[in-house]
């Protein structure tokens, strides 16, 4: 086919027939992949398509984007069956190199997608590697970087970025020589709400002026299902389901409820057909079926039966950090106090010094100004695997404080397991134990157990294991028998950027914004009270107090009953 | 925390310049500390490049690589004062140490020992400014047409080495937020843990060169003419440094000797090269641009620098509020 045949459009922007893949042996992705990564997989995105990718944790989404853009099999090696082109271009045939012209790929961690020191160097440089000449490369760079909202960072170190602006870099990086295809690996990840929709909508308004073919694998199904023209389902490295969003939500309510979205949840449960693919959608089936406006349903504020006393206190807290360019207060002037066995989202923007608040706490920041007591604290931080550093779970935890530390996260079993062979979620919690070992009195967690973005990758399935983990420690569940108990744990403090994640956990959220305390009251009340920091039943229903698809359908129940 | 040698993107006559420029310039003040023992022509060399760091607004780095030049210096003038028993003029008897014998510390092997260590403080600092003003891309891209492979390597390495001081920084602090019932982390699995977790960012990196076409037997693309106005001052600065520092040696100005008793020679030869040495340290300064400005009585003139600028500045503003400057 001709070069402006497939530049109108003519052909599909990826293709791929009977795909089967293995990884080589020993380089299985996690501890959690299958035998076989995909599996007779058959697929195709038309030109200027906008297809969300869904599936739980190595169920083979990121897979699938690697083999689309070549680096399966030609940089992983394996075995491979089948055939992938990329507008014409036969991907299993060429390499991961002549196919980035034709295809962008934007992967989770935006800290190994960068390979230049300033910004503008490295937007350009696929560019310079395809022989364009100096005039073009700067028009180029130019309107990618207008495009993306990016000219004031060109000059920019990359070390110098925010995850959310290093994330934009990285994709104008992939978008620059103007694929016809690009790629998207979980990018919002790491990513708060505002970045996490602002990189959504922008994907959209790429796709809808320029034309191009966008697959984006999530997770966060709730912020991208209303921007995709069509949804593919992966399961356990096979297609479950593909077709339009709507149809998408009756697939997965009926075959994996881990894919359901928050607000396909509530019409769920309040038995309201159909279900809604986004905010907007939500509200028009309101008013159709005369629900627009729920009653308020006044939430009932109960006497805190918790000791008054703190475990955990920051008075006026200053801590000042080299950001790079300059020496920068992170926390201005911070107080706070965590009673015990509180369950405290600490939420805010990316920067807004919520990481640095646990790290202050943990001993690890110095306050410049200001002082912060806590009675014990154990943190995880954002990457467990930094606290792996032996080949068996029995030689990181020793003893009879080991021995306790993996008692209370449940992994007694694994005592002789290679960390390397559990799964993400096992190696979460045994390193949640190595934080705990020590510090707590006999079968008891420390007085703070806190968390710094635990959720980072994670499927609904793997975060439902994480609130009842957090709630047992909190004393809210027996971490055993999942019953429910009247004990005071530990004051569960966890950093989060995931909504959903904190309506299902938290009793208490804490909005950081700047270094500052923007807000701080029952969960409830933060996360129905905003756009950005508000979950999605909250968006729908704007009702306050009303988070949970749960509180949202006896909202919806009262009315039409 | 970002190092203090890493490159800052500025604007300056250091930075603008072009890669070949920049190192030739400081180059040539790294040879004439090669060239040279003499402690004065020693001291100009790590003037010259402390001025240029500083005049090209990398202070950090200058004085990261003080601290970390004038240690060594330190180190390697008492290490010499302890091994080296040459010498006439002995400061201090030390009497019998294990291994070295008997110490006598001379006057002259301190001298001596402080000649190499400035030399090697002089080393640290040009290369710390270098570190600091050179944009690595402009080098890299420079070097890629005439070594792709050592160009590859070097971008990765460049690219991993911020990447791996980030990595060890987290497992530093995942190590200390270990509980005291958690096996200690020692240095060795805390560094074989780094090596890992460096060769899985090395295949990432890898992957996303790879991705970027870098393997691509692609026609090499035209570089953009990195040349800057700045790129004759530093060349003709770099010449002129080289052909004193030669010419100086040739005429005897590397006049020094430490054994058996110290002597430094401070002739014209030397002072020469040691204030060429120096001045050359000027070199990155920021000249103001020309104006030609209309005064009074109609005729033009040329005014420079920003000193003259803030001074009509600030007339002005004098003028306009009605009031009389004081200048």
């Amino acid at each position: 086919m001709s070069e402006l045949a497939i530049r109108r459009g003519a052909a599909p922007a990826l293709a791929v027939e009977g795909l089967s893949y293995s990884y080589p042996r020993g380089a299985a992705q996690g501890g959690d992949a299958p035998k076989r990564a995909l599996e007779d997989v058959s697929l195709e995105v038309a030109p200027g398509e906008f297809v969300l990718l869904a599936g739980r944790s190595a169920s083979g989404k990121s897979t699938l984007l690697k083999a689309a853009c070549g680096l399966v099999p030609h940089f992983h090696g394996g075995e491979i069956e089948g055939e992938v082109r990329v507008a014409e271009i036969d991907a299993l045939a060429a390499g991961p190199g002549e196919l980035a012209a034709a295809v962008g790929y934007l992967a989770q961690d935006p800290e190994t997608q960068v390979v230049s020191t300033t910004v503008a160097a490295e937007i350009e440089l696929p560019l310079e590697m395809r022989g364009d000449s100096p005039a073009d490369r700067a028009r180029a760079v130019e309107e990618v970087a207008l495009a993306l909202a990016i000219p004031h960072l060109l000059d920019r170190a990359v070390d110098t970025l925010s995850g959310g602006e290093l994330q934009r870099v990285a994709l104008a990086a992939a978008l620059v020589t103007r694929p016809r295809l690009i790629l998207l690996d979980e990018p919002t990840s790491q990513l708060d709400p505002v970045a996490g929709d602002e990189l959504i909508w922008l994907l959209r308004r790429l796709n809808e002026e320029w034309g191009v073919a966008v697959l984006l694998a999530e997770h966060r199904l709730e912020r991208c299902l209303a921007a995709a023209d069509r949804v593919v389902a992966m399961e356990a490295g096979r297609i479950g389901f593909d077709g339009p969003a709507a149809e998408f939500l009756t697939w997965s309510h009926l075959s994996d409820a881990a894919l359901s979205t928050p607000a396909a949840r509530l019409f769920s449960l309040a038995g309201i057909d159909p279900l809604p693919v986004g905010v907007r959608d939500a509200r028009q089936t309101l008013r159709g079926t005369g629900v627009a406006h729920p009653p308020h349903i006044a939430s009932r504020r109960v006497r805190d039966p918790r000791p008054t006393e703190s475990v955990l206190k920051a008075k006026n807290l200053w801590v000042e950090l080299d950001r790079g360019e300059e020496l920068r207060d992170v926390l201005r002037g911070i107080d706070l106090e965590v009673r015990p066995g509180e369950r405290i989202a600490l939420m805010g923007r990316n920067g807004a010094g919520k990481s640095t608040l646990l790290r202050a706490a943990a001993g690890l920041h110095e306050p410049v100004v200001g002082k912060v007591d806590v009675e014990s604290i154990a943190l995880l931080t954002q990457n467990p695997g930094d606290y792996l550093v032996r080949e068996r779970v029995g030689d990181e935890l020793p003893g009879d404080d080991g021995m306790a530390a993996l008692r209370l996260v449940g992994l007694e079993h694994a005592v002789d397991a290679d960390p390397r062979d559990l799964s993400g979620g096992e190696r979460q919690r045994l390193a949640l134990a190595i934080a705990l070992a020590g510090r707590m009195e006999g079968e008891q967690p420390p007085a703070v157990v806190a968390l710094d973005e635990p959720t980072r990758g994670m499927d609904r399935a793997r975060k439902d294991d994480l609130v009842a983990l957090i709630q047992g420690l909190a004393g809210g569940v027996d971490l055993v028998t999942h019953e429910v108990t009247k004990s005071t744990g530990a004051a569960a403090v966890v950093a989060t950027h995931d909504v959903e994640f904190a309506a299902a956990f938290a009793e208490r959220v804490v909005l950081l914004g700047e270094g500052v305390v923007i807000a701080d009251g029952p969960m409830e009340e933060i996360l129905s009270g905003g756009w950005y920091f508000a979950t999605e039943v909250a968006r729908v229903l704007d009702l306050p107090g009303v988070v949970t698809p749960e509180q949202g359908a006896a909202a919806l129940r009262g009315e039409l009953g | 925390m970002r190092s203090p040698f890493a490159y800052r993107p500025r604007r300056g006559p250091l930075q603008d310049a072009s890669p070949g420029a920049a190192v030739a310039y400081l180059g040539a003040i790294v040879v004439v500390a090669f060239l040279y023992l003499n402690p004065l022509v020693l001291l100009s060399a790590g003037a010259a490049a402390t001025s240029a760091g500083i005049l090209a607004g990398a202070r950090g780095a200058v004085r990261a690589a003080l601290r970390m030049g004038l240690s060594l210096a330190l180190l390697v003038a008492v290490v010499n004062a302890l091994v080296t028993s040459r010498g006439e003029t002995v400061v201090a008897r030390l009497g019998h140490w294990p291994l070295l014998g008997r110490v006598d510390v001379t006057l002259e092997a301190i001298v001596a020992g402080a000649s190499y260590g400035l030399l090697a403080a002089a080393t640290i600092v040009a290369f710390a400014v270098y570190s600091a003003c050179v944009d690595p891309d402009r080098v890299l891209r420079a070097l890629r047409p005439l070594a792709g492979r050592s160009a590859l390597t070097a971008t990765l390495v460049s690219r991993l080495v911020p990447v791996a001081a980030a990595d060890a920084a987290r497992l530093r602090d995942a190590a200390a937020l270990r509980g005291p019932g958690a096996a200690p982390v020692g240095k060795a699995p805390l560094a074989r843990r780094l090596l890992a977790g460096s060769l899985d960012r090395a295949v990432d990196v890898a992957a996303t060169l790879e991705l970027r076409g870098y393997s691509l037997d692609a026609p090499c693309a035209r570089s953009r003419r990195d040349r800057s106005r700045y790129d004759r001052r530093f060349y003709l600065v770099a010449a002129i440094v080289l052909v004193t520092a030669v010419a100086g040696k040739l005429a005897g100005a590397d006049d020094f000797q430490a054994y058996p008793t110290v002597e430094i020679g401070f002739g014209p030869a030397t002072l020469a090269v040691a204030a060429v040495v120096t001045l050359s340290g000027l070199a990155p300064l920021r000249r103001g641009p020309k104006r030609q400005i209309q005064s009074a009585d109609g005729t033009k003139r040329l005014s420079q620098g920003d000193k003259s600028a803030r001074r009509r500045s600030r007339l002005d503003r004098s003028a306009r509020r009605g009031g009389v400057a004081r200048v």
